[in-house]
């Protein structure tokens, strides 16, 4: 296995960043390629290990990936250079479109294909959800914290972070509850 | 002070969220009720650029909304609380790998995020289907959408480009 220097490392996250588009699971392939493929600085296996790791935290999936790599290779300031590498092109990106976007959006035709890709939106909210849904183990608490989870924001219109630290204690309990049911 | 609220609400997302970038909006909308930053249409088409612009989605709209709110400073400020926590975490798992994943309490506790992530992914689709589905297109659109991505997984950006195009052909045959 080589290894990488850190503006190095810093540069191919740039590059990442900028030819990434779209969700979370896009980075994977682009990663596998600089790393695994083209320099074989890390086995593809373990890639594949990370990213299962990074879904599981908080955060953007991302950049979670591209801090487990960074660290691996160079510690944590790897991870710190791999963080900002990857943002660094989207950021300006960002930051050059928005200026210039509130004056495009007076106009009518770009209203009308707003009003599509509100549209949109609303479905990739919907298809997230879908494939949280089934990328997880469904059994009868998650059935319960999901239904009393969303009454809780629908209904009683609860905060997410209220949400979050209500359910996650009720979730604990539930799950030492099942845990002690099953060991009797 | 504008930019430490800031950072507060965006470290609160990037330690509380769960599934990826589109995952965020949930918390993003609740800020669109509770500060007047941005309004809820804004934050869709937020959302939307995020999509279409290269870099995370997650990201790309914690940028977006930070400039909304506080022009360049605020969205570096949005952007980098929103990483913040999970860099700590990456260290300390990074470290700690082992250990992690068969703790009792580490467990349950990740388990229990998941349906809370889909109750809060649903509760924001109702909120704008509420806002935005008040006519017979909008619905037939997003029937379209769902059926699409029935057969096969798509890209964000597919559904993205092809709902904007449907809104330049309505507004071209419009006016």
């Amino acid at each position: 296995m080589n290894s990488t220097s850190l503006l190095n490392l810093y540069l191919i996250f740039v590059k990442i960043g900028a030819i990434l588009l779209g969700g979370g699971y896009v980075i994977l392939p682009l990663i596998t390629n600089e790393f695994a493929t083209k320099r074989s600085l890390i086995k593809k296996e373990e890639i594949v290990d990370y990213f299962a790791l990074a879904q599981s935290l908080p955060g953007i999936i991302a950049a979670n990936i591209s801090m487990f790599i960074g660290y691996k290779l160079r510690g944590k300031r790897g991870a710190l250079l791999a963080m900002l590498g990857v943002i660094t092109v989207p950021f300006f990106c960002i930051v050059a479109l928005a200026s210039l976007l509130s004056i495009l959006t007076e106009n009518q035709y770009v209203q009308s294909v707003f009003w599509g890709v509100g549209i949109a939106v609303i479905a990739l909210i919907l298809l997230t959800m879908r494939e949280l849904w089934q990328n997880t183990k469904k059994d009868l608490s998650f059935y319960i914290v999901f239904f009393l989870a969303l009454a809780s924001l629908v209904i009683f219109e609860f905060s997410p972070i209220k949400t979050i630290l209500i359910f996650t204690l009720f979730g604990i309990i539930l799950n030492k509850v099942v845990k002690q049911k099953e060991a009797e | 002070m504008i930019y430490f609220k800031l950072a507060f609400e965006f470290l609160k997302i990037g330690l509380f969220s769960f599934g990826g970038g589109y995952a965020t909006i949930p918390f993003l909308y609740h800020i669109s009720q509770q500060y007047s930053w941005y309004s809820l249409d804004e934050l869709t088409k937020m959302t939307a650029v995020a999509s279409i612009t290269p870099g995370p989605v997650g990201i790309n709209v914690a940028t977006y909304a930070g400039f909304k709110t506080a022009g360049i400073l605020g969205s570096l400020v949005a952007t980098l609380s929103e990483i913040l926590p999970s860099f700590i975490l990456v260290l300390i798992v990074a470290k700690l790998l082992k250990k992690f994943s068969n703790n009792f309490y580490v467990e349950a506790v990740l388990s229990t995020l998941k349906p809370i992530g889909c109750a809060l992914l649903a509760s924001v689709a109702v909120g704008l289907i509420r806002v935005e589905l008040n006519n017979i297109k909008s619905i037939i659109l997003l029937l379209v959408l769902l059926l699409l991505s029935w057969k096969s997984k798509k890209d964000p950006i597919f559904y993205i480009v092809f709902a904007g195009v449907v809104g330049a052909l309505i507004s071209f045959l419009h006016y």
